[in-house]
């Protein structure tokens, strides 16, 4: 007798690279979107908020630069401005976690951050480095990747050590802010 | 045949891509250091770039060690040897400075210049590794053991020199990168008023240049859209305290003049001429101020107000 083949087991879904990318950057936006409706009457909520969007966004550089960067060397040549566009957001980020939360200067150091990460992720990566990078790259390739950065955004997201370097970093920052 | 063996040493280090992960290592410390002191924000940053010299201010101070460690070379074959030490100490300080200005310069850059420059600087440090112990050996009485040290840092300062002069010579790290044109000479209809909304910056092309239009407060000011330092897209950048910053490595530059404000880029950006005309946003070539004869083209372009 022909029995109809069981369906393949449902793992959870599997998503490209890009799709991973995107889907952390809508996570970064959706907490710059928080902070901004947070009004400054609730400093304690603020500064919580920046200090996760510090840790998220530090861990988002992370996995780019350690494995989606270094893969995508041979299929677009925008990496060396991605790297440095990096830098410009923890630039960014440290004078907000430097500014007062009760302060118009956090409001604007915010907009900035605002500001220089659609620069990064919707004007540079998802306009012009993704399309690309989804057009010339092997998608069992993408697939793979996105697997490993995944992976390793749930590690560092979980690390207990990572959690207390970012604190530190955090704890630091804001204390040398004159 | 020699000048082939001379450019095969910063052909392959160009071509080692196991220089990256050091180099970026490297750059996220800094990065940290730099904000926590306070530079990235602050009056230190320009300082160190030589915004206000005008170009940067590392090669200043990389005259210093070579300069002086050769004197010590001649002082010590000479027989002076307490005039050799002061000639060592000399360069030793200005090679501290070297370091510090090279180190900002160099987080700035991009791909093989990065990795020269990383080289470069292990060089470097290297040589000032062994030129203050040749200091220190000196002042204790041991004269032949700071001459050693002295003949065996003297060829690593020159090769690291070499590696210097390709970054600014090959890369044209510290360089202006704008391209000297006139163009558009006459007000060129770049966009419609309307598309432009207030302090967000838009790119355009006016002729065959693209231009960076900015509203603040109701006036239109423009710059040419290639940042002066790499070539940054400046019209994907933002806007801080009434200046406008390149998004790849954060030089902010005034929106009238094009003065740059913080480095890395120390030239101005080229600047232009605005007027709206009939529902169009007109741009023409502020021309820099030249030694034109009265009465030819450049002076014209010069003396007409919008």
């Amino acid at each position: 007798m022909l029995t109809e083949a069981p369906p393949a087991p449902a793992g959870p879904e599997r998503r490209t690279a890009t799709r991973v990318l995107v889907e952390h950057h809508e996570v970064l936006r959706g907490l710059i979107r928080h902070l901004r409706r947070t009004p400054c009457s609730r400093p304690g909520r603020r500064r919580a908020l920046a200090g996760e969007l510090y840790d998220e966004l530090w861990m988002h550089e992370r996995i780019e630069e350690e494995i989606f960067y270094p893969a995508m060397r041979d299929v677009t040549p925008a990496l060396a401005a991605a790297w440095s566009e990096h830098r410009q957001l923890s630039d960014q980020l440290a004078a907000l976690v430097r500014a007062d939360p009760r302060t118009e200067r956090f409001d604007r150091e915010l907009d900035m951050l605002h500001d220089a990460l659609e620069s990064h992720a919707h004007l540079d990566e998802e306009r012009r480095m993704f399309p690309e990078v989804e057009r010339f790259a092997d998608e069992d390739l993408l697939v793979g990747l996105g697997d490993r950065l995944s992976a390793r955004l749930g590690r560092l997201r979980s690390s207990r050590r990572v959690r207390m370097v970012l604190r530190l970093q955090r704890t630091l920052l804001r204390h040398t802010a004159r | 045949m020699a000048q082939c063996a001379l450019d095969r040493l910063p052909n392959a280090i160009e071509g080692e891509g196991r220089l990256d992960r050091p180099g970026h290592r490297l750059e996220h410390g800094l990065a940290f250091t730099e904000n926590l002191l306070g530079i990235t924000g602050g009056r230190a940053r320009a300082v160190l770039h030589g915004v206000w010299l005008g170009h940067p201010l590392h090669p200043v101070f990389t005259d210093l060690p070579i300069g002086s460690w050769t004197t010590a070379l001649v002082l010590d074959l000479t027989g002076h040897r307490r005039a050799a030490r002061a000639a060592v100490g000399v360069g030793i300080a200005g090679a501290l400075a070297a370091a510090v200005t090279g180190l900002h310069d160099w987080q700035h850059t991009h791909d093989e210049a990065r990795r020269v420059g990383l080289v470069h600087g292990t060089l470097n440090t290297l040589a000032l590794g062994l030129y203050g112990w040749s200091w220190w050996q000196r002042g204790r009485g041991h004269h032949l053991r700071g001459l050693l040290a002295a003949l065996l840092g003297y060829p690593v300062i020159m090769a690291s020199g070499f590696l210097g002069g390709t970054l600014v010579y090959r890369h044209r790290i510290g360089v202006d990168r704008t391209d000297e044109r006139c163009e558009p000479r006459r007000f060129t209809r770049a966009m419609a008023e309307r598309d432009l909304p207030d302090r967000s910056p838009r790119r355009a092309r006016a002729g065959d240049v693209d231009v960076v239009l900015v509203r603040v407060d109701g006036r239109v000011h423009a710059l040419e859209d290639a940042c002066p330092h790499l070539g940054g897209p400046l019209s994907q950048g933002w806007l801080r305290d009434g200046s406008l910053t390149c998004p790849w490595h954060g030089s902010r530059f005034a929106l009238s003049g094009g003065r740059s404000l913080n480095g890395p880029a120390t030239a101005p950006a080229p600047c232009f001429q605005t007027r709206v005309r009939d529902g169009w946003i007109e741009v023409r070539r502020a021309p820099a101020l030249t030694t034109a004869p009265p009465g030819s083209a450049l002076a014209h372009q010069q003396e007409v107000q919008p």
